[in-house]
């Protein structure tokens, strides 16, 4: 068993790269922010993206979203707490799971949205945080269109602007890139945002409830891994049309 | 000709109604409203066609039977969107269910991994 049961009663991140037994009293890992990770699906790659979070961060929450593969017990194994959706319910229902879990804590300062796929840097979350804290910012979104380092096809660069253009449309706010995964949130910023699509337009409707909240916020430059894994798993530009359609039909 | 304009203004109720539709009592009594209209509609038209034909004729749709087709297009355009937003309201309470299943069942494994903490 590599969970950890922690003092505050929760499941604490154990990692082997880190953690020797003594190294506890040591341990310099990240504990204010929650990170965040919908789960379906990805025993492919979950038990690396779990294992270089718990380097970073002490509390993992991985929400499982009723996968059919053993996607649970490895993200357990790698040291990721595990929440379990009894049915599939969809992303967007299983991120509001986590922040539901993370308003429970009162530890924590800050959320951080994580996908599972393995196409997010967890420096890159490590420094959006520190970006949030340093300047009192309620919100970071990642960008992958702030510099050149992230380099998707055609397909998917027409895919994202589209979404990035309706996001502008419906929201007002000027986000460069509208569906990206990585986010650090503080706890006020949480308190403004409650989920209602299960599916893929949760990601609008996350910028669409904190545009309404007029909180600070600003974008940071990530880069995207595109491995082939992720890109089996992309959007289309037909499902678009879906986020449109369930953003204006509520 | 009248025909056109109350078939689109049926139209655009229909389209608001997918946009706007909430959960309320007055919102079940325009529902059951328009099915009790319907079925009396539907037992005149059976019972007097030529009131059909007249009717059909005043709003300048020229036959009866047009008149019934159209009324029955746009019946079932709302029944179609009024399933639809049944449909997303059960999928918000399947959700509800779920996630307080979720959340229940981690504050348990939460307590119990406190429970043992204290006791080693």
């Amino acid at each position: 068993m590599a969970s950890h049961r922690g003092d505050e009663g929760g499941w604490l991140c154990q990692n082997n790269y880190v953690m020797s037994p003594t190294a506890s009293a040591k341990d310099t890992r990240e504990r204010g922010a929650w990170v965040v990770v919908p789960l379906f699906n990805e025993a492919e790659v979950i038990t690396e993206v779990i294992r270089g979070l718990c380097q970073d961060f002490v509390h993992v929450i991985c929400v499982d979203d009723g996968s059919v593969d053993n996607s649970v017990e490895l993200a357990q194994a790698a040291g990721a707490r595990v929440l379990r959706h009894p049915i599939n319910l969809g992303q967007g229902a299983a991120l509001q799971t986590g922040f539901d879990y993370v308003a429970s804590k009162p530890d924590a300062t800050h959320v951080i949205t994580f996908d599972a796929d393995g196409q997010h840097r967890v420096v890159d979350a490590r420094e959006m945080l520190e970006l949030a804290r340093r300047k009192r910012l309620s919100i970071i979104f990642g960008s992958r269109f702030l510099d050149k380092r992230t380099k998707p096809g055609l397909k998917k660069r027409i895919v994202l602007k589209v979404a990035v253009l309706m996001t502008r449309a419906i929201t007002g706010l000027r986000l460069t890139d509208a569906h990206n995964g990585l986010r650090v949130l503080s706890m006020e910023a949480l308190g403004h945002i409650r989920l209602e699509q299960n599916g893929m337009s949760h990601a609008s409707e996350i910028v669409h409830q904190l545009a309404k909240a007029k909180l600070s916020w600003r974008e940071y430059p990530v880069e995207v891994l595109y491995t082939e894994y992720s890109k089996r798993k992309g959007q289309s530009l037909l499902n678009s049309v879906n986020i449109l359609i369930d953003l204006l039909v509520r | 000709m009248i025909s056109q304009w109350v078939i689109a203004a049926a139209l655009v109720l229909v389209g608001v109604y997918l946009l706007k539709a909430r959960r309320s009592p007055n919102q079940q009594a325009i529902r059951r409203l328009f099915i009790v209209v319907a079925l009396l509609g539907g037992f005149i038209a059976v019972l007097f066609p030529e009131y059909t034909n007249a009717l059909a004729g005043f709003l300048g749709i020229g036959r009866g039977a047009d008149l019934l087709l159209y009324s029955f297009v746009v019946f079932a355009l709302f029944y179609a969107v009024y399933q639809y937003r049944r449909q997303l309201w059960q999928e918000k309470i399947t959700t509800d269910l779920a996630r307080s299943l979720t959340l229940t069942q981690a504050a348990l494994e939460d307590f119990a991994a406190q429970h043992t903490d204290k006791k080693n």
